[in-house]
C-alpha cells in the first residue's frame, strides 16, 4: 500500500525508519462498535476535580483583576487557557463574604457552597497525588529533561515525585518544609498536555501580573484567592494557597507554587538545570 | 475490496444495500473498517475509551450521511476524515479536558507508555509516537495516516480532501519538523534514525 518516498535525501532515510518503526505501535484491542453502548457520563465526585485541578491546571487558572471579572474571555500561557465568564449572584456574594484574599485557609474557615452547589469541596494535599515515583524513573517515563533548580542552594532534590498522564506527560516534583514536613516548601510542575481548557468562574487573587523568566513572559499570581469552577453537573470550589508563577521552555509549560516573593521565584525559575 | 460474507459484493454493494436501511449491510462495513477508526482516533486522543467514543460517534454521523457518499470512492478515506475531525475537535473541547482530569485521579495512574520490552519494535514505536505527538494536529494526522495506518498517498489524498501534490508538500513538513523534533528531543531514536 506505501508508494516510494515522499522526497529524496534525508527524508528517505527518516522514511524508511517510519515504514518500519510505526506499524509496530501496540494498539487496544479495538472493540466492537457494532454491539458497544455509549458510555455513560456520570458526574466526578467534587473532591476529584479539586485534586485534579490542583496538581494539572487549576494553580495555572490565573483569576483576573476585578475590573475584567465581568468579562468573557481567557488568560492564556503555556498550555492552559483559562476560560472566564461573569460570576452569578450568588457566587460573586458568597465568595466576597468569605476569601477575597485566601483568609479563609488561613482562619481555617471553609467558602460557603453556592446555592447550585450542595457542599464544598475539601482539597487533598498534593502529598496524597498518585502517580508517585522517584526522580530517576521519573526521568524514564517522560519524553523532555526535568530539570531542577539550583536556587536555593539547600533546596536539593525534591522530597516528592509524582508523574501523570494528562493527555501528554505531568510531572509533580514537590520538596518539604524541613520544619514541617507535613507542609510544602514549594512545588514544581512540568505540564506537556496539548492545550487545556476549562469554563469556570473566579476570585482575584491578591494581584496578578506579567513578568519575566528567561527573557519569556510569564505569569505570575500573588495570594491566596478562591476559584470557582462549574459546568454540567459539577461544580466546586477551590482554595488556592500561596504564589504561583507560570512559564514555559522549549515547549514545556512549568508552574511553581511556593511563599516566596516574585523575584526569589523567578530567581527559582531560572537557576533550572 | 470484499468483505466478509458469503456473497462476493463489493464495498458498493454493501453501501447501496446499507442507504436502503439495511443494517446488516451497514454492520459488515463497520466491522470492516472499525479498526482503522478506532486506531486514527487513539492516536490522537491516547485513551482507549475516548476512541472508541469517538470512533463510535465517527461511523454514526457517516450512517447519516450515507446517502451523500460518492460511491465511486472508497469509503475507508471518507471514514478517516470524520475521524480525524471528531478527535481532534474532542482534544479541543472542554470536555476532553474534563475526562482528562478524571483520569488523572485514578488510584493507579496510566503510565506514560505501555510497558515494553526495552529496544523492542514496540518500544521504539510508543517513543515515537510521544515524538509525533509534539507535532501539530495537522502534521500528526499526515504522518498517522501515512505511517501507522500505512494509507497510500492516493488514500491519503481523499481522506484529506486535497490534491496528491499537496499530501507530499505536506508530509515533507511534517517530516522535517519530526526530524527536529526527533534531533532535540529524542536521542534514542535520533540513535535509531542513524544506524537505519
Amino acid at each position: 500500500m506505501a508508494d516510494g518516498p515522499t522526497s529524496g535525501g534525508p527524508d528517505e532515510r527518516l522514511e524508511s525508519w517510519l515504514r518500519r518503526t510505526a506499524p509496530a505501535l501496540p494498539y487496544p484491542a479495538t472493540p466492537n462498535l457494532i454491539r458497544r453502548r455509549p458510555r455513560q457520563r456520570r458526574p466526578a465526585p467534587a473532591w476529584a476535580w479539586a485534586a485534579a485541578i490542583l496538581v494539572v491546571a487549576l494553580g495555572a487558572l490565573l483569576a483576573v483583576p476585578q475590573a475584567r471579572a465581568g468579562l468573557v474571555e481567557f488568560l492564556q500561557i503555556g498550555v492552559v487557557r483559562v476560560f472566564l465568564t461573569a460570576p452569578t449572584p450568588t457566587s460573586v456574594t458568597s465568595a466576597a463574604t468569605t476569601a477575597p484574599n485566601g483568609t479563609a485557609a488561613a482562619t481555617g474557615r471553609t467558602p460557603p457552597t453556592p446555592t447550585a452547589s450542595p457542599e464544598p469541596t475539601l482539597l487533598p494535599s498534593l502529598l496524597d497525588l498518585a502517580g508517585r515515583t522517584r526522580l530517576a524513573e521519573a526521568r524514564q517515563a517522560v519524553p523532555f529533561p526535568i530539570r531542577l533548580p539550583a536556587y536555593p542552594a539547600d533546596l536539593g532534590a525534591p522530597d516528592e515525585v509524582f508523574v501523570q498522564d494528562l493527555d501528554g506527560s505531568a510531572v509533580v516534583l514537590i520538596w518539604r518544609d524541613d520544619t514541617r514536613p507535613d507542609r510544602i516548601r514549594l512545588s514544581l510542575h512540568y505540564l506537556t498536555s496539548p492545550m487545556l481548557g476549562l469554563k469556570g468562574l473566579s476570585e482575584p487573587p491578591e494581584s496578578l501580573e506579567t513578568a519575566l523568566v528567561n527573557g519569556r513572559e510569564a505569569l505570575w499570581s500573588a495570594g491566596g484567592y478562591v476559584i470557582q469552577i462549574k459546568g454540567g453537573n459539577w461544580d466546586f470550589r477551590r482554595l488556592i494557597e500561596g504564589h504561583v508563577l507560570i512559564w514555559t521552555e522549549d515547549g514545556i509549560t512549568l508552574r511553581l507554587e511556593t511563599d516566596l516573593p516574585l523575584d526569589e521565584a523567578v530567581r527559582i525559575a531560572e537557576s533550572l538545570k | 475490496m470484499t468483505l466478509s460474507g458469503e456473497a462476493p459484493l463489493t464495498e458498493s454493494d454493501w453501501i447501496s444495500q446499507a442507504r436502503r436501511g439495511d443494517e446488516a449491510a451497514w454492520e459488515a462495513l463497520v466491522g470492516a473498517h472499525q479498526a482503522a477508526v478506532f486506531r486514527l482516533a487513539y492516536l490522537f486522543l491516547g485513551d482507549a475509551d475516548d476512541a472508541a467514543d469517538v470512533a463510535q460517534d465517527a461511523f454514526l454521523r457517516a450512517q447519516r450521511a450515507l446517502d451523500r457518499f460518492d460511491t465511486s470512492r472508497p469509503l475507508r478515506p471518507w471514514l478517516l476524515r470524520i475521524t480525524a475531525n471528531l478527535a481532534r475537535n474532542r482534544l479541543r473541547s472542554a470536555g476532553r479536558y474534563l475526562a482528562a482530569l478524571q483520569r488523572l485521579l485514578r488510584s493507579e495512574p496510566r503510565p506514560v507508555l505501555r510497558p515494553q520490552a526495552p529496544d523492542s519494535p514496540a518500544a521504539d514505536a510508543q517513543t515515537l509516537w510521544l515524538a509525533v505527538r509534539r507535532l501539530n494536529p495537522n502534521e500528526q494526522q499526515v504522518i498517522y495516516l501515512r505511517y501507522f495506518l500505512e494509507l497510500s498517498e492516493a488514500e491519503m489524498a481523499a481522506a484529506l480532501d486535497i490534491p496528491p501534490g499537496t499530501v507530499k508538500s505536506r508530509l515533507h513538513r511534517a517530516l522535517r519538523h519530526l526530524r527536529s523534533v526527533v534531533v532535540d528531543e529524542f536521542p534514542f531514536l535520533r540513535e535509531g534514525l542513524v544506524d537505519g
